[in-house]
C-alpha cells in the first residue's frame, strides 16, 4: 500500500534498539580488538588463550551446555511426543505444567534447587531417613547440581520446540508405518525422531546457549567451585575491575553462541533440515 | 498411532518430567511455612512468620517497587514503540524488510550477560548517564522482541479487508487504526503487554549490572540476601512470586492461548 507514507513508524523502534543495544554492544565488542592508543591488537584473546585457569572455565562452560542440552534431548523426547499427541484439556494442563516453570523468575527456581539438593534440604533427609547414609552428601556447588538447575532451567524451551516440531507430523504417517509392520519404537526412532529434527536444532540452540549463558545457576548452585563464563565475567567486572579482561570473557561467549548457531544450522542444512 | 506398551512409556515419561519440574516449587512452598531461623527439611512446624518478615524487609520493599516500575515503563515504552513497528512490518513489503525484522529480534539471541556488562560499559561508565536510565533503556531492548512478534502474530489474524473497509466508508488512516485495528487486536495487546512484563520483572542478568544504590530490581535484592542469610523468608517471597506468575500464566492461556508458546514463529 503507502509505504512510503509509514515508514517513520520503524523509526523508534530503530533509534531506541541502536542506542541501548547495537551500538554498546558494537563498543564493547570491538573494543576488545581495537584501541585508539594501541589500534588493533588480539592481545586479550591471547591472555584468554594462554591462561589456564581461563582456558579451564571455558571448557568446563563448554562440557555443562553439552550435558545439559543432551540430558534435556533425552527427557523432552518423550514428554514432547506425548503433548503433541494429546489434545483437549489434558494437552492445556501438561502445556501449563510445562510453560510455569519457564515464566518462573529464575532465582526463584535456583533458590528451590539450593533446598532440595542442601545439606539439611529434602533429599539430605530423605536419605537419612532411609537409612542410606549417616553424613549427608555434599551436592549444592557441585557441577551436578549447576547441571539439575540448568536442566531444570531450560528443559521446557526443548520441550516447546520439539513439540511444535511434532505437531506438524502426520499421523497417517505413523499409522502407515505401523500397517507397514513397524512396532512402536521403530515407529518413533524412523519416523517421528527424523521429522522432528527442525525444533531438535532449535531447541538445542536455545539449550546450550541458554546454558553457557546463564548467571544465577552457575551462580548460586554452582558457587566459586564451579565457575563458568557468566560468573568469571560478573567477577571480573564488578568485583576485581578488570573490564579489559570482562569483555574478552563477554566476547567469547558471543563467538560461542555465534558458533553454535551456525554449526548446527549447516548441519542441518547439510542433512536436508528446513528450520 | 495406536498405543500400546510404549504409548505407556511416553506417558510415565511425561509424568517423571513434570514431577522434576514442579517438585523443587512444592518444597519450597512447604519450606516457607516453617518457623524455624534456617531453612531446612521437612519443616518443624506452620507459621506464617516469614511472610510477615517479608513485608518487613527494607531491601525487598525497595526492590518490589523498583522492580514493577521498570517492568511497567519498559513495557509500555516497547509497546507504544513496538506497536506501529509492527504493523508497518506485517502490512507493508519493502527492502530490507527481512534484515529491520530479524534486527527488532536480536535481543533475544544476545546473551543478557552480555548485554548488561555492555550497557554498564557504554552507557554509564563511558557515557555518564544515571544507572537508573541504563537500566530502562536496557529493559526496553529486552522487551522490544516480545511486543513486536505477539502484536505481530495476532495482526496477521486481522484480515487487510476489514481495514479497507473502513477506509473506503471514509474513515482516515488514523481512525481506522485507532478504532478498528487495535480493538480488533486487544487480546494480543494484552498477551504482549503480560509477557514483555514478566519478562522485565524476571530478569536478572541486565539488572545485575544496572544496579545501585535505590535502583536495585527484586530478583537481585533476593540473591544478594540469600548470600547472607538463609532463613525461609526467601521461600516465602518466592511463594508470592509463584502466585503472581500462576495468574500471569492463566491470562496468558485467557488472551492468546498456551499454544503460543509451540507455535512456530
Amino acid at each position: 500500500m503507502f509505504f512510503r507514507r509509514y515508514w517513520f513508524l520503524l523509526v523508534p523502534v530503530t533509534v531506541f534498539l541502536a542506542i541501548s543495544f547495537l551500538w554498546p554492544l558494537a563498543s564493547m565488542l570491538v573494543g576488545t580488538v581495537y584501541s585508539l592508543g594501541k589500534g588493533l591488537s588480539l592481545d586479550l584473546y591471547a591472555k584468554f588463550a594462554g591462561d589456564a585457569f581461563y582456558r579451564s572455565i571455558f571448557w568446563r562452560t563448554v562440557k555443562l551446555g553439552l550435558i545439559v542440552t543432551l540430558v534435556c534431548i533425552l527427557a523432552g523426547y518423550p514428554v514432547s511426543f506425548y503433548l503433541s499427541r494429546l489434545g483437549g484439556r489434558r494437552k492445556a494442563v501438561l502445556l501449563a505444567l510445562v510453560i510455569f516453570p519457564l515464566l518462573t523468575n529464575s532465582v526463584v527456581r535456583s533458590y528451590s534447587w539450593m533446598v532440595v539438593l542442601g545439606r539439611n534440604g529434602f533429599l539430605n533427609s530423605l536419605i537419612r531417613w532411609a537409612g542410606f547414609a549417616k553424613e549427608p552428601f555434599a551436592m549444592l556447588y557441585t557441577p551436578f547440581a549447576v547441571v539439575v538447575g540448568l536442566t531444570h532451567l531450560f528443559l521446557p524451551l526443548m520441550i516447546l520446540s520439539l513439540t511444535s516440531a511434532m505437531e506438524n507430523i502426520d499421523d497417517g504417517l505413523m499409522e502407515a508405518a505401523q500397517s507397514l509392520g513397524a512396532n512402536e519404537v521403530r515407529v518413533f526412532l524412523r519416523v517421528v525422531v527424523p521429522l522432528s529434527m527442525p525444533g531438535l536444532v532449535v531447541g538445542s540452540v536455545l539449550v546450550f546457549t541458554g546454558s553457557t549463558t546463564a548467571y544465577v545457576t552457575p551462580h548460586m548452585l554452582g558457587g566459586s567451585r564451579v565457575m563458568t563464563l557468566a560468573t568469571l565475567l560478573y567477577q571480573k567486572a564488578m568485583v576485581v575491575f578488570d573490564w579489559p579482561m570482562a569483555t574478552t570473557v563477554a566476547a567469547c561467549s558471543v563467538l560461542l553462541t555465534a558458533a553454535v548457531i551456525w554449526g548446527l544450522n549447516s548441519i542441518s542444512r547439510r542433512m536436508g533440515v528446513r528450520t | 498411532m495406536k498405543a500400546g506398551k510404549a504409548g505407556k512409556l511416553f506417558m510415565v515419561a511425561s509424568v517423571l518430567v513434570c514431577v522434576f519440574l514442579l517438585f523443587p516449587m512444592i518444597v519450597i512452598v512447604l519450606s516457607s511455612f516453617d518457623p524455624k531461623e534456617y531453612m531446612s527439611f521437612p519443616p518443624t512446624g506452620f507459621s506464617l512468620r516469614w511472610y510477615r518478615h517479608v513485608f518487613n524487609v527494607e531491601l525487598f520493599r525497595v526492590g518490589f517497587k523498583t522492580s514493577i516500575k521498570v517492568a511497567l515503563i519498559s513495557t509500555s515504552v516497547g509497546l507504544i514503540i513496538g506497536v506501529p513497528a509492527a504493523y508497518t512490518l506485517v502490512r507493508f513489503d519493502f527492502w530490507g524488510k527481512a534484515t529491520l525484522q530479524s534486527f527488532f529480534l536480536s535481543p533475544l539471541i544476545v546473551p543478557g550477560i552480555v548485554l548488561g556488562c555492555a550497557l554498564l560499559k557504554t552507557l554509564i561508565i563511558s557515557g555518564g548517564l544515571p544507572i537508573y536510565y541504563g537500566l530502562i533503556l536496557g529493559h526496553i531492548a529486552l522487551v522490544i522482541p516480545y511486543t513486536i512478534r505477539v502484536t505481530a502474530a495476532s495482526l496477521m489474524n486481522l484480515p487487510v479487508s476489514v481495514e479497507e473497509a473502513a477506509l473506503s466508508l471514509g474513515a482516515t488512516e488514523v481512525q481506522s487504526f485507532y478504532r478498528v485495528v487495535l480493538p480488533n487486536i486487544k487480546m494480543g495487546l494484552l498477551a504482549a503487554f503480560l509477557l514483555a512484563f514478566i519478562t522485565s520483572f524476571n530478569n536478572v542478568p541486565i539488572s545485575l549490572f544496572l544496579s545501585g544504590p535505590n535502583v536495585t530490581t527484586l530478583p537481585i535484592q533476593m540473591m544478594i540476601y540469600g548470600e547472607y542469610y538463609f532463613d525461609p523468608s526467601i521461600a516465602a517471597l518466592s511463594v508470592m512470586i509463584l502466585l503472581l506468575t500462576m495468574s500471569l500464566v492463566y491470562l496468558v492461556e485467557r488472551t492468546i492461548g498456551l499454544t503460543y508458546f509451540t507455535a512456530s514463529h
